[in-house]
């Protein structure tokens, strides 16, 4: 490695690292305006994404492995994050009464 | 060797090489069992997290119990996670140019900093349970907030010193030769996952508590 790439390396890193404390501070800053429940749940869960993303692409590597590895790792992350919500249409037939039941 | 050769086995130099199928995706079968490992542990948090958003949004009377003394202990923590992520991240490079060294010495310091993440989680938790949070009951509401807040952070405070043991263990190994930088790089994938998971938790958890 040579001593151009291993600066920008680190410069990348420390970009990553700003950016992450910048998405916290936002977030923070947004709940400090006390927004509706569900405002604050969608912006929180969509910085937090942000994060995650820069987190896994740069911080993990996964953005200088191999492509079919980052197409297979997304594919198999959304998979799994879909089944897990696989039970809320369930969650909410059992607090408002069976809705879906006809 | 070709790639056929390696996949159906053969003789090399004289020597009998053993039947080995290439890794999937170019990744080091260590690293690739991983990443499937990380993968399905967010189905872990992921399910954590929303049955936490469900009880949540389906109780009247959720309490709201975190002052803003708890919300800077949160953002300090948060700092001293991210901050030994950046740290791992740079030992995983140095590792990976081969410079054992400035790699031993840069996990020590991720160590410490995730002692001290600990140390200020767990004083969290005292301060939570000295204000008379249980798993079944609490002062302010309903008796489902201590056992879904004591089960998400719980899980991730249980991650954090599962990967602190494992980090002590394979940055010795590493500085003694024992282990590669492949090994140092599976513990940097799972200390990074750690630091995701959290970024995550506070605010469903923490910065939630603050909605109108």
């Amino acid at each position: 490695m040579s001593a151009a790439e291993q600066q920008d390396g680190l410069g990348k890193y420390i970009g990553v690292y700003i950016g992450m404390l910048v998405i916290t501070g936002i977030e923070l800053l947004i709940a400090s305006r006390h927004p509706s429940g569900g405002v604050l749940l969608a912006s929180m869960l969509i910085l937090a994404f942000l994060g995650a993303i820069l987190g896994i692409l740069y911080f993990m590597h996964l953005a200088t492995e191999n492509r079919t590895a980052i197409v297979a790792f997304t594919l198999f992350t959304v998979f799994v994050l879909a089944a897990t919500t696989y039970g809320w249409t369930d969650s909410f037939r059992i607090l408002f009464g069976a809705p879906f039941a006809k | 060797m070709s790639h056929s050769e390696v996949a159906l086995g053969g003789q090399h130099a004289g020597h009998h090489v053993p039947v080995m199928e290439p890794s999937p995706f170019a990744v080091p079968a260590k690293k690739l069992a991983m990443w499937l490992f990380i993968i399905s542990d967010i189905m872990t948090f992921a399910a954590c997290l929303v049955a936490y958003g469900f009880l949540r949004n389906s109780t009247a009377n959720w309490p709201r119990p975190f002052q803003s003394s708890t919300i800077i202990s949160v953002l300090i923590m948060t700092f001293i996670l991210m901050t030994s992520a950046l740290v791992m991240a740079m030992a995983v490079r140095a590792a990976r140019a081969g410079d054992r060294p400035a790699a031993f010495r840069l996990s020590m310091i991720t160590l410490v900093a995730g002692l001290l993440f600990t140390l200020l989680h767990v004083r969290e938790w005292f301060g939570m349970i000295g204000q008379g949070v249980t798993l079944f009951k609490n002062p302010w509401g309903t008796g489902l907030f201590g056992g879904a807040y004591f089960s998400v952070t719980g899980m991730e405070l249980l991650h954090v010193i599962a990967a602190l043991i494992a980090l002590l263990i394979i940055s010795l190994g590493y500085k003694s030769g024992r282990y590669t930088a492949v090994d140092l790089e599976n513990i940097g994938l799972f200390w990074q996952f750690i630091n995701i998971v959290w970024m995550f938790v506070v605010p469903l958890i923490y910065f939630m508590n603050l909605a109108g």
